[in-house]
Order: structure tokens, then sequence, then C-alpha cells
């Protein structure tokens, strides 16, 4: 072929620190210099009729640099004509020649960026068919979740089609440029659904035990390995389903599929595991980094090709030391490289305090199974990357802003502001920055990863030369001795109590005075407030051993909180036995309890001898005065409207870059 | 002020109640809209069928979350049972689950059901009522045992509207029969 991708990283501080993150690593016939590889994403970028789009071509450009020589895998494609693959709104197609000069357009971008072009295959099976009445599988299993289209067993002239499509879509692939095909067979898409003892039920050929249920696998690995030519190819297989409770693969059965794969003709095996469909978590925040890394090591006592993995593997000290320990071949990523398009990047240069850490929200994920583009819960430029008005630009007029909150917004907002060239002071009443996160990230089941964007922030900030005045509040007499030119609130929501007049009694407290330890809480404690900070009081409470009850005025729990990262904590208020009442207003406290009223007019009682009052309200003070002096104003964050840390950042930087 | 006990309860339960009685006249108000346009050559059995069918799948999808064969197939067929007791329970019905010979045979009986007063007070027929809710249920089991590949099996032993007083289903393995 032919193709060379030469990178000298040795005068890189990153190389020094996480030396086996830039060894080179030979797939097949083809060299890569380094051990990274951005994973397939879809992104709901491209056209409806699969055609590949500018925002797409910019996003993956994005990634494309950040992977500094890796793997850059575009999305997985669809490859039939009556897209019953197809699993996303905004999914590329490959299924006719026409859509060759749009994928060309990637594979170029990706090898401007001096990056290795790979895409990947994707029939999404019982998932997919979002455009058609029914989707396919092997068999005739319903699907746990409602949003899937009804499945159709496939009959063999429908694999075989389907193994046909797979090598059509390859040659498409290889005229267009990409130098590594990649088969998707995971978290419940089509092959995976044969390979899997729930969803495959077949009696023929392509059913049964494990190797009649990977001859589909086997089948189209060995027919794309024969276009494929010296352009290697690779499968992305599950490790491990997850699928206990409704009779899935056994991991053994899992590896005998790895072993099939391999003796297939693959060149590398991307390890995941669980599926869309499992009732385990598997990615979400509240799942240690590193966790899976056992998957990968028993991959590689399984296989000899090189063996590539994600899932929560966010800090490369993990994937660096099992490169070098021998449990891991490849560092593959996609979320920390949607917060972070140049995180690999930037752990190269030595400038690991600049990458924007992915909170693990899933909130991207949410988003696709919606119908929506991509979006980052924490990356504001995220499928954006192709728009001139979303970027940092030079201000046009230097101006001296005054930022009163040193939080999530006000510190987003700061730097933005300081490096388009504006002196930016930023306040805090506190004396040290991360407004309201330093107590959110106290909760349990890992949100203490969410401090990370206040380093982040920190980092920023310092670089572009952004003044503390830390432990000094905003005043409308300090804003008429400093006349700034621009204020921007980012003081943080007021914590408001109940409107009835027992709210005033000595038991009840602040949510923050509760995560910082210094109001008083007895045994029995109720949460007033059903969203994010009630939730995360409660677990933290009921960790302490407390009897939790939750009470809300919302019609449902967490409604800000994204579907995808929800069921972790409605899964934990079980748990944790803690009781919720959505819907429902607090009429009286007394020494024992509150009355609590449902929105239709029932009363109850329940005992607590602590209130712990997690409602928020926008709050106002200082605008009036701000205004009156004629200053610029903006407001952002929870002062403008209490949402979530997303909402922080986002404001925070389109304020930044708008001032 | 303090809450009243015994008036929050029966507000609370008239308005259960009254719930539970809107679902059915609603239902037997459906009953005759879709017989009045099918017109007169329809036979009501086939849209009744036809209606409990599409609830049983409908009931099902909600079913599939809760159940898991982690805690062993004994566990999962009495959390079925109990599931499949909770749609009558909903509706206003007297149901009890008995343990079968075996772990894996459970018998559910509805000692006291509402639907055959409104099945006469609506004029239809006790077959039907008793074929619409084999459907319904036998439809949820279908669903079930295809989502979890299992081979349970339900059948009716006796029915409030063939006079036996109570309705008795055994739910249970075929193998075990």
């Amino acid at each position: 072929m032919g193709k060379e991708f030469n990178w000298d990283y040795t005068s890189y501080p990153g190389y020094k620190k996480h030396p086996h993150l830039f060894k080179p690593i030979q797939l097949g016939k083809l060299t890569i210099p380094n051990r990274i590889k951005y994973a397939a994403t879809e992104d709901n970028l491209n056209d409806k009729d699969g055609f590949v789009t500018d925002a797409d071509v910019a996003y993956i450009r994005q990634r494309a640099k950040g992977v500094v020589g890796g793997i850059c895998t575009m999305q997985g494609v669809y490859m039939d004509e009556k897209r019953q693959g197809q699993g996303y709104v905004g999914q590329a197609a490959a299924w006719d020649d026409k859509y060759i000069p749009g994928l060309k357009r990637l594979a170029d971008v990706i090898h401007e960026e001096g990056a290795v072009a790979c895409c990947q295959l994707m029939h999404c099976g019982r998932v997919g068919a979002i455009e058609t009445e029914y989707c396919q599988g092997p068999s005739v299993v319903p699907q746990r979740l409602r949003i899937f289209r009804p499945v159709q067993e496939m009959s063999k002239e429908d694999i075989k089609q389907c193994t046909k499509e797979h090598v059509e879509a390859t040659r498409r692939l290889i005229e267009a440029g990409f130098d590594i095909v990649e088969i998707s067979a995971i978290v419940g898409y089509l092959i995976s659904n044969f390979l899997s003892s729930y969803t495959n039920r077949r009696t023929d050929e392509y059913g049964g035990d494990v190797r009649g249920r990977a001859r589909i696998m086997v089948e189209i690995i060995k027919e794309v390995k024969k276009v494929c030519g010296d352009v290697p190819l690779g499968i992305r297989l599950c490790a491990e389903e997850l699928l206990d409770d409704v009779r899935g693969n056994t991991p053994e059965e899992s590896m005998i599929t790895y072993e099939l794969a391999e003796e297939a003709g693959v060149d590398y095996i991307s390890v995941t595991a669980g599926w869309q469909e499992s009732i385990l978590p598997v990615i979400s925040r509240d799942i240690p980094q590193g966790s899976w890394l056992y998957l990968a090591k028993r991959a590689k006592e399984h296989v000899r090709v090189p063996v590539s993995m994600a899932y929560r593997l966010f800090k490369p000290e993990l994937p660096n030391k099992a490169i070098g320990d021998g449990d891991l071949d490849i560092w593959e990523m996609c979320r920390p490289m949607i917060a972070d398009p140049l995180m690999p990047k930037k752990v190269l240069e030595g400038r690991e305090e600049d990458v924007r850490p992915c909170v693990a929200c899933n909130l991207c994920l949410a988003r696709l199974f919606r119908d929506a583009p991509m979006t980052c819960y924490i990356n504001p430029v995220c499928a954006h990357e192709w728009d001139p008005k979303y970027q940092i630009q030079p201000a046009e007029m230097k101006k001296n802003v005054m930022i009163a909150g040193a939080g999530p917004a006000g510190l987003e907002c700061a730097y933005v502001a300081a490096q388009r060239g504006h002196e930016v002071h930023v306040y805090d009443k506190k004396e040290e920055l991360g407004g309201a996160i330093i107590e959110a990230s106290r909760a349990p089941y890992g949100d203490d990863e969410l401090y990370g964007v206040i380093e982040f922030h920190k980092a920023q900030c310092e670089k572009a030369g952004v003044k503390f005045h830390l432990g000094t509040e905003v005043t409308a007499d300090l804003i008429e001795e400093e006349m700034p030119d621009t204020v921007v609130l980012a003081t943080g929501p007021n914590y408001i109590k109940g409107e009835a007049p027992s709210f005033d009694r000595a038991n009840v407290v602040s949510v923050l005075d509760v995560l910082d330890g210094t109001a008083e809480v007895g045994d029995k404690v109720l949460i007033w407030g059903n969203r994010k900070p009630g939730i995360g009081v409660g677990l933290f409470l009921a960790k302490q051993g407390k009897k939790v009850t939750i009470v809300g005025s919302e019609r449902g729990l967490g409604k800000d909180i994204n579907p995808s990262f929800r069921w972790r904590y409605s899964a934990y208020l079980r748990e944790n036995k803690i009781t919720v009442y959505n819907d429902c207003e607090i009429e009286e406290i007394t020494d024992d309890g509150v009355t609590t009223v449902t929105y239709d007019g029932f009363r109850f009682p329940i005992k607590a001898d602590t209130v712990v009052c997690t409602e928020r309200r926008a709050n106002e003070s200082l605008q009036d005065a701000i205004r009156e002096e004629g200053i610029e104003l903006f407001v952002v964050g929870d002062a403008l409207v209490p949402r979530n840390l997303s909402s922080a950042v986002h404001d925070g930087y389109r304020i930044g870059i708008r001032i | 002020m303090p809450v009243d006990a015994e008036r929050e309860i029966t507000r609370l339960h008239g308005a259960l109640r009254g719930a539970q009685g809107v679902i059915k006249t609603t239902f037997y108000e459906w009953r005759q809209t879709a017989l009045e346009l099918a017109g007169p050559n329809t036979e009501p059995l086939d849209i009744i069928l036809k209606f409990w069918e599409i609830a049983g799948k409908d009931v099902a999808k909600s079913f599939l979350p809760a159940l898991n064969m982690l805690k062993g197939e004994d566990a999962f067929v009495m959390n079925l049972a109990r599931a499949l007791a909770g749609t009558g329970i909903a509706n206003g019905a007297v149901v009890k689950l008995e343990k079968g010979e075996s772990p894996d045979e459970i018998f559910i009986k509805w000692e006291r059901c509402p639907w055959p007063t409104f099945a006469k007070r609506y004029g239809a027929s006790m077959q039907e009522d008793l074929l619409g809710c084999d459907k319904f249920l036998q439809t949820i089991l279908d669903e079930v045992n295809l989502f979890f590949n299992t081979d349970l099996k339900l059948e009716t032993q006796k029915a409030i509207p063939r006079g036996n007083g109570v309705c008795l289903r055994r739910l249970y393995k075929e193998d075990k029969k």
C-alpha cells in the first residue's frame, strides 16, 4: 500500500511521561505511529439521506488533529438502501457509490492532520431501522426498551445480502481512501444479535451453539477481507454482554467469538462491554475508571492480534500502564475526545492541565437516542467546530470585565474573555474557586469527578491572565468603585425555603451547609427538592446511615439530569432505600416531621428531624445597580436560571465569546 | 393543621375507586364505538380479542425491565405471577398467589373481580369477558417467554364468568405438568 505515517514523539514531554502510548504498533501491514485511537462515535451530524456534511467533516478534523498520528475513526456507516441497518438519523451511509465523495472528504481531512483514517461498517440490527417499520435480527425477540422497532427474522437470503452489503461498502471506503476498515459487532447491533444466545434462537446453521451463532460474523470477515487487500480489518466485539438476566452469552462464549474472529482474519479487536439493553452500568461516572481493563487482559490471553479498548479509560496513566504491562495494545476514546478533541495531543505536549475533562454523564448518548445532533455536557464547541461564530476570536475592543462568582459559569466566561484579550477580574466571596461544584462534588457515586472541570478552569484562567479576588463579594459599592466596562453575574442561585412559614424553624438547613459539614443533621432527614442537588445530598446522607425521604414539586425525579444518567440515580435511590414523593409541596414543618400535600390536595405526614432545602431560584441581586451605572451586563449559569453544570459552562462560554 | 388520616384515606380511596371505574366504562364505550364503526357484520369477540392482544403486548413491555433471571428461575416465576396479579389488583380485583407443588408452579386466584359486573352492565357476554382476560394474560406471557427464552404456560382452571366463584389460573413450566 505504501502509506507511511511518520511521527517522532521523542522530544515531547508526554513521550517521557507516558512512553507506552507513543510507541508504534503494527496492524496487519500498516504501522501506526502511536497507540491512540479515536473510536467510532455516532454524532448525528450528517444529513437525513446519509451524505456527509461540513459539520461532520469539521468535527472529525478536530479529532484527527487530536490523535497526533494515531487512528481516527469516523462513525459507523449503514450499508443497505432499505435503511434497516440505520440506527441514527444523522448516520452516514455507504450503500451506493454516490456516497464516496463525502466519505473521501472525511478520509482526506484525517490524512491532512497526519492521522490514520479508519471507517466502521455498522448494521444496527435490533436497535436500527429508525426510518422504517421493522428492524432486522436473527430471531424475533422483542427489545426491552420501547423506543425500538419490532424485529423481523432475517432469512438466509437476507444474511447473504447483508454480507454482500458489507463487502460493497468496504470497497467504497477503500476507494474513498480509508486506511483501516472496522466491523461493528457490539452493544446490540446486528452481528452482536447473531452472536448472543439472548437474541439468536435460530435452529439453522446461523444459530445453535456459539460457533453457529458466529457464522455470519465469520462469513462477513472472510468476504470483507478479500476486498481489503493490505488494508487492515478490525472488529469491535463484546467481551462481556452483561446480559445474564436474559441468558446472554457467558464470558467464555464471548472469548470463543474473539478466537473465531481472529481465525477468520481480523487484524485487531476492539474490546467492549455491555449492551444498550444491559441492566448494569458500563460507562457512567459511577463506574470507577479502569474497571473494565480486566476484559482487555482476558482478550490478550485468547488472541494474538492487537487489542484496543475504550470504556472508562479517561486518564492516560491507566492505558499507559496497561500497555506497558502487556494487558492492552491501543488506547481508544470516544467521550474524552468528545469533551476535548485535542486530549491526546495535550497529553503528548505535557499540557494535561489543559484537558477539558469528560464527566461521564452520557448526555452525548442521550442526544443521539433522541435524534438530536451530538452535544457535549462540558464542551460548548462540540458539534459547532464548523461554525466561526462559536470559536474564540480576538475582541474588537478590549474591555475591563468584572465577573462576580468563581463557579463554573464565571470561570468558563473568564478564561474565554481573557483569551480574547479582555482584562478579566473574577470575584468570589469564598476563598476558593468552584462555586457550588465544591459542595456538589462531595456527593457519592463518582461526583468527585465533577471537580475536574474546576481544575481545568483554574489552569485556563491562570494561563489567560485572569486576576482573582477571592474572599471579596461583589457589591454595588465595589462596582461603582471599579467601574468596569462589563459585569458578568455568575453568582449562582438563591437557595430558597418553601412558602410555608415553618420553614424558618431551626431544624431547616441548607444543602450547601450539609455538604460542607457545617449543618447539624439528624437521623431522619427530609430533602426538599427533587432535582440533582436534592438527589446528591440525599445519597450523601443515606451513605452516612440516615433515613432519607425526598419531597419535590417537580412532576418527575431529576428533571435536570439527562435520561442516560438519571436511571443510575434512580437505582441508587432504591439501593439506599430513599423514598421519593414527586409533585408534592410541604405544607408544614414540625419538630418531628412535615405535612406533605400532593398536587391534587391529598395530605400525609412524613417523620423527619431535619429538613434540607435544595430548591433554587434565579439570583437577581445587583442587576438594577449595574444597569443604573450604564454598565454592560450579562447574567450566566444558575444566577440566570438554576440548571446544572452543563448549562453553567455553556452559558459562560457563549457570553465569553460575545463580550 | 394536623393530618386527619381517616379523611385523607377516605378521599384517596374514593379517587382510586373512581379511576378504576372509569377505566372499565371507557373500555366498554370504546368497545361500542368500535362495533358501530365496524358495522353489523363484525363479531364483537374479534374486536375484544384484538384489543386485549394490543393491551397485553403493551403491558408486557413494562414487565420486561422488571423481570430478570439473575435471581433464579423460581424467583422469576414468582415475580411474573406477582406482576400478572398486579394487573388485576390495579383494576380493583382481589388476587392471591399460592405456590404449587413445585417451585415453578404458582396458582393465581382472583377472589373478586369487577370486570364481569361491568360486562353485564354493558351487555357483553361472560364468554367474551373470560376470553378477553385470557387473551390479555396469555399475550403478556407469550411476550415474556419470547424475550426471556422461557416456556412458561398459563391455564385457566376456574373462572368467575363461568360461575366458579373465583378465577384460578395456573402458571407453570411445561415439563412439570
